[in-house]
């Protein structure tokens, strides 16, 4: 009849409309936090790196295993002479670049040795300056000499801006991103919409997403805005956003000892900050187990005492430092302020809870006569601005291990030495740490590094935080674990 | 006209009532409150972050446990003194213009008009955002930037009331007599604009609220830990969907100043017999 006939093309045409969806693309839909403001760069050693991509289309020699220790990636082994000198890498074979030519060892010998071109300017210099050069022993095997020994090379080498481009590519990176990765370029607008496709000769396997779509959020609310609206697939929160999500079928949350912090720098180059008995009052007068509590609730992190080393590093210090108003009170009239100073400190909406420290600190060393007053400033470029620029700031960082996080922030000279600390006598402490093969040996003088710090660095570091994020009810793949934990190649969205 | 029987013409229009008793209300609040606080405005506690409205604390507490009763109170003052004083700034440099421009006429009006123009085509907040960025935050700062920015409109307005009398023979009068500008300006011209000026002046308070709670949304307008209702807003829209009252509490008393001196104008205008329509901004 010819009114089922209808009917059935109805119910086909229904049917089609429905299968569809499912088999279309599967795109997953992350915000970019637009961290400087346009100037985003693809090249991994960048200071400008544009961070969310750059961990998806390059790889790295080795990454983190399930400890936190290095496990393989394009490096399948490594061993090292008696004296930790020399270091022998076995590369995996059948690697492809995104452009179809094979990955060899003379690519890891490049890339390593961009490090320290001073053109480049690369923060990661201070860190693995200590590369002598990198020798190509056979296409599949390199062999690392270094300046001075140092035991714990494999995890400097999990530094996630050491990531593998072909021979040559340096001059053209940004403009021609071709990595190794799990997912290609296909258009880029760090301040509009960026996708990534699927690289299809990925050689662990094709990646289960077909796209990956990121889209310039600047403002931390907004991010969470848009997640609650649906428009988005994965995105880092604070503990006071959990209970938006929680209890919602539509979203998994996730939490899981992470080691970012929030922490306030003043310049050791710049007056009064100058004088370290200024700086240490300026650290000793917060109460980090309540600024915890504030922040992040009572279980939101682990308080230290101005450590930046992630809790899971064993080189971490765990020293013991309550508030110590009159002790604040005292250096500061020692530095020649019997009546207390006036500081301003720059923060910004940027980064999740920066704006929040700042007023949780200006209150809580109030009593000591420190007397703060808080500079908004605009989010947009306030790491290119503020960051580095004024005598004193808010910062945000991801954990890391110790070696790499002393080295980078603290060092005399290193790139994101944003104190502007300067003590040849931490220099010398960290080259004897690295050259020291015992481990228990180096870890006391990692230890010694941060109590030095504790003593008259001039970054306060009151607690590392937990991570955080929330992920759409369709993505698997993701555990709760950080970022750099993530396979990328496994993640999938399914109905 | 006496300015009991305005006063009186104003509270006898309804909304002339509710506007003036807003505004009073505000204005007490914003002297008196430190008197009469539950809570101290800055503490934090991390026992009472996020409370819902109760006893103890009826507005609820914002992401730092702090009371926003009280920081709702306290959190107009530097809106209104600024607002105040910058409208006083830009009243007395645009009035001076408006009324300059519309005396002489010619080639020197056209040319200053012009100039009015293409600063008035930019938008306001942004040639605001662009000096307190140069010249930083707080009072200081904020009044003169405003004052400087808002006073655009008043030229148009001073100048556009001025026009009705310039060619009137008691101005003619005058400058037969030989009399300075300046005198004539303040003698002839600026008694008989006083009106205008008045209705234009209370217009521009609220427009300056709404622009400094702006601004210190933005984050460039009063600086932590000064309760303020624009910063409120600004930190408690992330908690918006599970604490309401954060931004809840400063809005109403933001929008009812606001609604308030509105009100208050309006009334204001006819009691004057003010053609409300000149007092709106070129916007």
């Amino acid at each position: 009849m010819g009114l089922s006939r209808h009917v059935l093309g109805l119910a086909a045409a229904l049917a089609v409309g429905f299968v569809s969806p499912a088999s279309a693309e599967k795109v997953f839909r992350q915000a970019n936090d637009l961290s400087f403001g346009g100037a985003e760069s693809l090249d991994p050693l960048s200071s400008n790196r544009f961070i969310e991509v750059v961990a998806l289309i390059y790889s790295r020699l080795m990454r983190e295993g399930e400890n936190g220790e290095a496990s393989p990636e394009l490096a399948t082994s490594w061993t090292a002479n008696a004296d930790a000198t020399e270091w022998t890498l076995t590369l995996q074979p059948g690697v492809k670049f995104h452009d179809g030519s094979d990955f060899d060892a003379a690519d890891v010998a490049y890339s390593l040795s961009r490090i320290e071109d001073p053109a480049l300017e690369s923060p990661v210099a201070s860190v693995l300056g200590i590369i002598d050069r990198v020798e190509v022993v056979d296409p599949m095997t390199v062999k690392i000499i270094l300046e001075a020994p140092h035991a714990g090379l494999p995890l400097l080498l999990l530094d996630y801006r050491v990531r593998m481009i072909p021979e040559g590519s340096g001059p053209t990176i940004n403009e021609n991103p071709v990595g190794t990765g799990p997912f290609k370029v296909e258009a880029v607008d760090a301040e509009g919409t960026t996708t990534l496709v699927a690289n299809e000769g990925y050689w662990e396997g094709r990646p289960k997403l077909d796209k990956i779509q990121f889209t310039a959020i600047p403002d931390a609310e907004a991010r969470n805005q848009a997640m609650l609206a649906g428009q988005l697939d994965y995105n880092l929160m604070t503990a006071e956003q959990a209970p938006l999500f929680a209890d919602n079928p539509a979203f998994q949350v996730q939490s899981f000892p992470g080691g970012q912090w929030v922490g306030a720098v003043f310049r050791a180059n710049a007056e009064p900050f100058t004088d370290p008995r200024v700086r240490r009052a300026l650290r000793i007068a917060v109460d980090r187990n309540a600024m915890l509590t504030l922040l992040e609730g009572p279980d939101g992190g682990a308080v230290g005492c101005d450590t930046p080393v992630k809790l899971s590093d064993p080189n971490r210090a765990n020293l013991e430092c309550p508030q110590d108003i009159e002790g604040a009170k005292a250096l500061l009239a020692e530095a020649g302020y019997p009546d207390g100073i006036d500081i301003e400190l720059f923060t910004s909406d940027v980064s999740p809870g920066m704006v929040r420290f700042a007023e949780v600190y200006q209150a809580q060393v109030a009593p000591a006569g420190i007397r703060v007053n808080v500079n908004l400033a605009p989010s947009d470029g306030y790491w290119d601005d503020v960051w580095l620029k004024e005598p004193a700031f808010v910062t945000a960082w991801d954990g890391r291990p110790a070696d790499q996080f002393l080295n980078e922030i603290f060092r005399t000279g290193a790139g994101n030495n944003e104190s502007f600390y300067s003590d040849p006598a931490f220099d010398a402490l960290l080259d004897k740490a690295r050259s020291t093969v015992d481990v228990e040996a180096a870890r006391a003088l990692y230890v010694q590094a941060q109590q030095m710090q504790f003593d008259d660095g001039g970054t306060s570091i009151p607690f590392l935080k937990n991570g955080r994020r929330v992920l759409s009810g369709k993505v698997t793949g993701i555990l709760p674990k950080p970022e750099e934990f993530i396979r990328w190649h496994m993640v999938d969205l399914t109905e | 006209m006496s300015g009991t029987y305005v006063l009186r013409a104003v509270l006898s229009q309804p909304s002339g009532a509710i506007g003036v008793t807003l505004v009073v209300g505000h204005v007490m609040l914003a002297v008196l409150s430190q008197l009469v606080l539950p809570h101290d405005p800055i503490a934090q506690s991390a026992e009472l972050i996020l409370q819902a409205p109760s006893l103890s604390h009826p507005f609820g507490t914002d992401r730092l446990g702090r009371d926003i009763l009280s920081r709702a109170m306290l959190g107009g003052r530097e809106a209104m003194m600024i607002a105040t004083l910058a409208t006083l700034v830009a009243m007395i440099w645009g009035t001076a213009v408006g009324l300059f421009l519309a005396l002489i006429g010619g080639r020197t009006d056209t040319y200053g008009m012009r100039i009015v123009d293409a600063l008035s085509s930019i938008p306001g907040i942004l040639i605001v955002m662009i000096f307190v960025a140069a010249l930083g935050v707080g009072a200081t700062a904020l009044i003169p930037i405003l004052g400087c920015s808002y006073g655009l409109s008043v030229v148009y307005i001073a100048r556009a009331a001025a026009l009705d009398f310039v060619a009137r023979d008691f101005v003619l009068a005058a400058q037969a007599r030989g009399e300075a500008r300046a005198t004539i300006l303040i003698r002839e011209i600026l008694p008989n604009v006083r009106d205008t000026l008045a209705v234009q002046g209370a217009m521009q308070v609220s427009w300056l609220l709404l622009g400094i709670a702006s601004l210190s949304f933005l984050g460039l307008g009063v600086a932590p830990p000064t309760p303020d209702w624009g910063l409120m807003i600004a930190d408690g829209r992330g908690v918006m969907p599970t604490a309401p009252w954060v931004v809840l509490w400063p809005m109403a008393m933001l929008s009812s100043l606001i609604v308030g001196v509105n009100l208050a104008a309006d009334a204001f205008a006819k009691a004057l017999g003010v053609d409300r329509q000149m007092g709106v901004r070129a916007a």
